[in-house]
């Protein structure tokens, strides 16, 4: 049976604690979630979640700036951060001998961080985050589609609306007591989930993990927005972008259901027969035969507030994309009424398998793992449940979602090459 | 909360023992009777396979006018084999939940299998064929040709990959072949046949030129006789031999692609480094580590977190079987890239105006020591660490050698290397951004007038 071996406890301030020991190298892992992401924001003070990302590292009470990266690094431990939609994490991984230096680090940003923060320090990694937003999105091929989908998918008061990088207005607008208010209200232990993991004795790790964090006051978990309407597009919304980019590149997104409500791992699995590589009808349909489409892909993207289905495919030179999308159109439409084939699912899912396995294979993934289950299920244990969900998909369940999916409305997006001197 | 809160615990950093030692798996090694080598390294974590066969020759064995096609021979292995014709290849592997990939990288080629533990066996079955039995069929390749001829061309949209293609032409030159992207430029890739591509199978893709590692949790009493049964009928050839690398070249001091509106420019600065089996790569990976190879790193911290001009700075050496390039690198705002290049400039300077301390010595080293443990802490990690040493010939246990220098050099050792691999005055300064807005900010400098190139690094 496919399970990551934890014990898990609470201390008295809601701290969610999981111990996960794996004894096969000399290291281990601290894995953090904070219970909020770019979901969690208001119109205006967008990014504040991901800014929150790079605030934590600028020092705390007791370790000041750059401690935090200046001290794990002098023993060969490295560490970052990453911000989606739904949630923020902070992952420490190092030699074994660096555990009770990331519980406290960890420990100290959480309970003194607002105390430190200046203006100045705020500027400078405003500065970072907007240098991230133009190299990751900006001055990236196709990056202007991926701020684009989002705005058009969701209404401008949904927070899934904006992208978790925020907007350049609104990352110059924040201001320090801004930030403080944010981290006040969801940088709390009843709204954190910490994994740590690796080669430990779990009886010590207790000891360190009380010591570190059981002090620190016991607060409510914070109060949250009512969860928005489900989504729906009232009508098909087309949509046309220039990019720095020689070949034009259809996008189609459609609402589909939230991460694990039925259906998500339907979508998943059809995602995987439609563009998951060489097998899959698209590739085969529009690459391998046809050869209008240098590049296909598919995927659900899967989210707590509600998902979407995303198709791509990047026409060839010399073809252009009102051909890539009645190719696109026939393949869905077939799908859609047909359903995979027994052979399909097969693949699809024992491919969804193996990457779990390949998954299980690294620490800090692990980690991570236990942590998702945690913050989705409330319940760190949630290996079974999740595979099941591939398990029990079934050619009929597939067909089924997939043409629920495509009934609604649905989103095309056209990046077209921007007119460029060379 | 209140200082008064805090108990007294929290005050101060808690003291760290002593950083535990590296300890590498157990490799086994052993040779089947075509002559290939095998080295097997068990691992139960997780219940997967991960094999890599290692080719020993790559890109950098391609005479110039066939810039493309190691990894263009590479791809077309599994577009059929045996049995199997393209797709039905891939639906099989797909069925086995095993992925399979084949690629070039400078030095060598690759084959590597990523499977469950129980259907290890059978995409190894399917690898033997994609090795032994390929189709190379006319109708295949001219696919994958016209794939590959749009793939480079769209290069021109990813200023990232035109900087590196652009600085290896400028410091290598266009006639050694490091100098040429390993996939080829679009005139060269449309010049190669098929009969190219046989014709470099044919030479370099040979067991007596090879290296299989298999990490994971395979059935030990089962592989010796699946991979005999899988791979024997491969057979041997004589070993190619690889060209002998042309002197560096001259090289301008500052090169632009233009980009016009870019809102980012990309900045990198190359010189020459040294090969793979230098007594002073350890060293050379500590220096790095201090001036660009960690996030507290000199340049990092300098042009992240001290100035804002970037998300990131960092710099790297390129160890080949042929000496590689010293590197470092940012992406930064375009209205920062005067003064970015300006303190690029001086952290490698730096280098010998502020020596190596002491605390930067101790970090460099547990920093190397704990990269060396991470990686042999998966299998796909393994599977690349013991490639890689059958990629290069060297000997199983260099981990532990690697580790041992690291061991034994000083901060002083640093220093002297220092000395001897970075000298500002000889980086070449190549950008990828919008000239107009950067030239006069880098005339100021005292930069001479830029070398303009296009995106394949011609000079315009």
């Amino acid at each position: 049976m496919l399970k990551i071996e934890f014990e898990s406890f609470t201390l008295a301030n809601g701290l969610q604690v999981i111990l996960h020991t794996d004894r096969s190298s000399p290291l281990v892992a601290v894995d953090l979630w904070y219970h909020v992401g770019s979901k969690d924001e208001v119109p205006g003070r967008t990014g504040f979640a991901h800014l929150f990302e790079h605030l934590m590292f600028m020092g705390s009470r007791h370790a000041p700036y750059p401690a935090f990266d200046a001290i794990m690094e002098s023993w060969g431990g490295h560490n970052n951060g990453t911000t989606s939609n739904d949630r923020t994490n902070y992952y420490e991984i190092g030699p074994r001998n660096l555990l009770e230096t990331f519980l406290w680090l960890e420990a100290d940003r959480l309970a003194t961080l607002p105390d430190v923060i200046t203006a100045e320090e705020l500027e400078k990694q405003l500065k970072v985050v907007q240098n991230e937003r133009r190299q990751s999105y900006e001055n990236r091929p196709y990056g202007r589609a991926e701020l684009a989908i989002p705005e058009a998918m969701y209404p401008a008061d949904h927070p899934y609306h904006w992208p978790t990088i925020g907007s350049h207005e609104d990352l110059e607008a924040a201001t320090v007591d801004d930030v403080r208010a944010f981290f006040d209200r969801f940088y709390r232990p009843s709204n954190a989930s910490l994994v740590v993991a690796g080669d430990f004795d779990p009886a010590e790790a207790r000891a360190l993990v009380d010591r570190y964090f059981g002090w620190q006051a016991k607060r409510e978990p914070p109060t949250r927005a009512p969860r928005p309407a489900t989504p729906r597009l009232a009508a098909d919304v087309e949509i046309s972008l220039t990019d720095r980019v020689q070949l034009p590149r259809l996008r189609l997104a459609w609402h589909t259901p939230a991460l694990f409500a039925p259906g998500d791992a339907d979508l998943d699995l059809a995602a995987h027969v439609l563009g998951g590589g060489k097998s899959s009808r698209l590739y085969r349909a529009l690459v391998f035969e046809r050869r209008i489409a240098q590049d296909v892909f598919a995927y659900q993207g899967s989210q707590m507030l509600g998902s979407v289905f995303h198709i791509g495919a990047t026409a060839k030179p010399d073809h252009d994309l009102a051909e890539i999308r009645a190719a696109v159109d026939a393949e869905l439409t077939r799908f859609a009424a047909e359903g995979p084939t027994e052979a399909e699912l097969a693949r699809a899912r024992n491919t969804h398998l193996a990457d779990f396995y390949k998954s299980l294979d690294h620490l800090q993934t692990r980690a991570d793992l236990l942590n998702h289950y945690q913050n989705l299920l409330g319940d760190p244990d949630g290996v079974a449940r999740d595979v099941a969900r591939y398990a029990d998909a079934t050619c009929a369940s597939v067909q089924g979602a997939f043409s629920r999916a495509l009934g609604a409305k649905r989103l095309a997006l056209s990046t077209l090459p921007e007119p460029v001197s060379t | 909360m209140s200082e008064a809160d805090a108990p007294l615990t929290m005050r101060s950093a808690p003291a760290v023992g002593p950083l535990p030692s590296v300890v590498p798996p157990t490799a086994e090694r052993f040779t089947l009777s075509n002559g290939l080598e095998v080295v097997t390294v068990r691992r139960e974590v997780a219940p997967i396979v991960s094999a890599a066969l290692m080719i020993r020759s790559g890109a950098g064995d391609e005479p110039p006018e066939q810039s493309g096609l190691a990894s263009l021979t590479a791809e077309m292995l599994d577009e059929g084999a045996g049995t199997r014709d393209a797709l039905a290849l891939a639906d099989e592997l797909e069925r086995l939940g095993a992925d399979l990939w084949l690629g070039s990288g400078r030095d060598g080629s690759q084959l590597s299998v990523q499977a469950p533990g129980d259907t290890f066996f059978a995409a190894l079955d399917i690898a033997g064929d994609v090795l032994c039995r390929p189709r190379l069929t006319e109708a295949d390749w001219e696919r994958v040709l016209a794939d590959r001829k749009t793939a480079t061309a769209q290069r021109r949209d990813q200023p990232e990959a035109v900087v590196s293609v652009v600085s290896d032409r400028l410091l290598f030159g266009e006639a050694h072949a490091y100098g040429r992207p390993v996939e080829g430029y679009t005139r060269t890739i449309e010049r190669l046949t098929l009969a190219d591509v046989r014709a470099f199978h044919a030479a370099h893709w040979r067991p007596n030129h090879s290296f299989l590692v298999v990490a994971g949790a395979f059935d030990a009493g089962l592989l010796r006789a699946r991979l005999e049964g899988a791979l024997g009928a491969w057979v041997g050839s004589p070993a190619p031999a690889t060209p002998a690398p042309p002197a560096w070249p001259a090289r301008p001091r500052l090169c632009i692609v233009d980009r016009p509106g870019a809102p980012q420019s990309i900045v990198r600065l190359v010189a020459p480094g040294t090969d793979r089996l230098s007594p002073d790569r350890p060293g050379l990976a500590m220096l790095n580590a201090i001036l660009g190879g960690s996030f507290t790193s000199r340049l990092n911290f300098n042009l992240r977190e001290k100035n804002g001009f970037t998300y990131g700075a960092s710099s790297s050496f390129a160890f080949l079987r042929r000496p590689g390039s010293f590197a470092a690198r940012a992406a930064v705002f375009a209205e920062s890239t005067a003064p970015a290049v300006r303190e690029m400039l001086g952290e490698l300077a730096g280098l010998h105006e502020r020596p190596v301390t002491a605390d930067e010595h101790a970090k460099a080293r547990a920093t190397l020591l704990m990269r060396v443990a991470e990686g042999l802490a998966t299998t796909g990690g393994i599977a690349a660490t013991f490639g890689d040493i059958g990629l290069y010939g060297l000997p199983l246990d260099e981990p532990l050698r690697f580790v041992a220098a690291l061991e034994r050099t000083t901060a002083d050792d640093l220093r002297e290397l220092a000395a001897r691999y970075v000298d500002p005055a000889a980086a070449s300064i190549v950008i990828v951004g919008d000239r107009a807005a950067i030239e006069p900010g880098l005339r100021e400098l005292g930069l001479p007038a830029p070398v303009l190139c296009d995106a394949d690094g011609e000079q315009l």
